[in-house]
């Protein structure tokens, strides 16, 4: 395992986001450089400050798409990065964004991801592999195996899991990029079409439309370019981690089934922060079963007690655990390239105290997960 | 015959393709066993492996009753997606037949079915490895 030698400290300057939802009339590139430049104009800095861009982004729209998206924005001849890790694929472009800086190889870069999402369940093989024989290639029924092995293990009712949904849906309504902005009660949750028992279609995130930019900088560069260092806010962990194998094929266990424990592990250690420390957090609940194992994974509550936790509302806005204060993928909807820097936008919105009536209350250090397919976890903690 | 749907993971042993046992590698130096290809060992990373038969049977580790299939889905829906646990350690997702909804139970025992199945996408038929309730 690499050494996790934090650098000089990278800050995130500023954050841009395209509201997350279907958008027939806009380009992908139309998405993505509204996200940017309000990204650039929120740090304060210009294109022409930026040397180096990476772009997070799945679905096949032209090669180089990268290159051809910024070229609108003219190009000044600066290395473009595009980067595909599934949902992760944002995050990931982030966390290359930081390591770029925190090595000292750039003094500032720009992450951003967008996607258009294609409607319809998510499958992640290729169509001609086996996998499309056997059945087992469906993004929800992977979710749905973990979802009735937690429940086995943990006595967990239907109803708590439907309540991470109820969740997502109040703090969304509050939300106005949000993708699904309307309340549903536990009833309407768990009467909703059933894709794959026992998650029902408001238990699966949307898939979207959208867009999200951050531009980061070295900490000690930011007075050479003007920037506001009152807003900005401290990157004190950047880990990416894909999977473990252990021979037994996929991991549909009911704790600690994604590879976010050793990634958050390293993220801890890496901050010199703990669990305790943490004030909020956004974690991938590409379905409901997901926040619950992700936030047990952050070592946020014990193994078996997240859904113990969401009944009893210590992860709404208003508990001790803020989870996915925006919405999250339930709500948010989820456009792969952006989702992972959708979450330090709301990350950085909570520090910043930016977040109007989503607002919680102590915000100090947050924690934004993002899972992909192929085990990929990224885990940043960011302080104010 | 219609062939394997993956030959490094199912291997067929009769001419009317209708029996077959689930093959891997186990590792001679940490015992681990998995599933299907391996190039050395992906518990401990030795090369030193040896092909082994995984056999046809094995317990429900969890379950799905799938509604909304996956573009593409050449069979009945809803259909059930188990995971199920060998008896050598690996877990093999494949669809469950021949059962009631109500009687699946995590842990209940299961053995191979081998079916043809035939794409929708215009594809070769293949022979394709499923669970059933095993036969007491």
């Amino acid at each position: 395992m690499a050494q996790l030698r934090p650098g000089r400290e990278v800050v995130v300057a500023g954050v841009g986001l395209h509201p997350f939802g279907r958008f027939p009339d806009k380009e992908l590139s139309d998405l993505a450089l509204e996200a940017v430049v309000e990204s650039l104009k929120d740090a304060g800095v210009r294109w022409k400050d930026i040397p180096i861009a990476y772009f997070g982004h799945v679905y096949y729209h032209g090669m180089s798409l990268g290159e051809t998206t910024l070229s609108k924005l003219g190009l000044t001849g600066v290395p473009i990065v595009n980067v595909e890790n599934a949902c992760s694929s944002g995050s990931t472009a982030f966390w290359q964004a930081y390591w770029g800086i925190a090595t000292g190889i750039y003094d500032m870069a720009l992450a951003f991801g967008a996607e258009k999402v294609p409607r319809g369940p998510v499958t992640v093989t290729a169509e001609d592999a086996p996998e499309r024989y056997i059945g087992g290639d469906h993004m929800m029924a992977g979710y749905a195996l973990r979802a009735r092995r937690y429940m086995e293990e943990t006595g967990a009712p239907a109803t708590a899991l439907a309540q991470v949904s109820v969740k997502a849906r109040q703090n969304a309504s509050l939300n106005p990029y949000a993708h699904r902005k309307d309340i549903y009660s536990l009833e309407e949750v768990l009467q909703s079409r059933m894709i794959a028992d026992p998650l029902t279609l408001y238990q699966c995130c949307p898939t979207s439309e959208g867009a999200a930019a951050a531009v980061l900088c070295a900490r000690e560069s930011l007075p050479q370019y003007g920037i506001d260092e009152s807003r900005a806010v401290s990157i004190a962990a950047a880990v990416l981690t894909s999977g473990e194998y252990n021979g037994r094929g996929a991991d549909h266990s009911a704790f600690s089934p994604y590879r976010t424990e050793p990634a958050a592990l390293q993220a801890y250690e890496m901050s010199g922060l703990a669990p305790e420390d943490v004030d909020l957090v956004q974690v991938h609940d590409a379905a409901s079963i997901g926040e619950l194992q992700q936030v047990e994974s952050l070592h946020l509550v014990p193994f078996g007690e997240a859904w113990q936790a969401t009944v009893e509302g210590r992860t709404a806005l208003t508990g001790d655990i803020p989870v996915n204060t925006d919405g999250g993928l339930l709500a948010m909807g989820h456009p792969f390239g952006a989702s992972g820097i959708r979450m330090i936008h709301e990350t950085v919105t909570q520090l910043r105290q930016e977040a109007g009536p989503r607002q919680v209350t102590r915000a100090r250090v947050g924690v934004a997960q993002c899972s992909g397919a192929g085990d990929v976890t990224t885990v940043h903690i960011l302080k104010k | 015959m219609p062939e394997s749907v993956d030959p490094r993971r199912l291997r067929i042993t009769n001419d009317e393709g209708t029996e077959g046992t689930l093959i891997g590698f186990r590792c001679r130096e940490c015992g681990v066993s998995v599933f299907g290809p391996a190039t050395f060992c992906q518990s401990c990373t030795s090369f030193d492996l040896e092909a082994v038969d995984l056999g046809r049977e094995g317990s429900l580790f969890s379950y799905t009753i799938v509604r909304i299939p996956p573009a593409g889905w050449p069979g009945p829906v809803p259909y059930v997606l188990g995971q199920v646990e060998l008896p050598a350690g690996p877990q093999v997702l494949a669809e469950v037949i021949d059962c009631e909804h109500s009687e699946l139970t995590i842990g209940m025992p299961v053995e191979l079915a081998i079916q043809a199945v035939s794409s929708q996408e215009g594809g070769e038929d293949k022979l394709v490895y499923k669970w059933r309730p095993a036969s007491v």
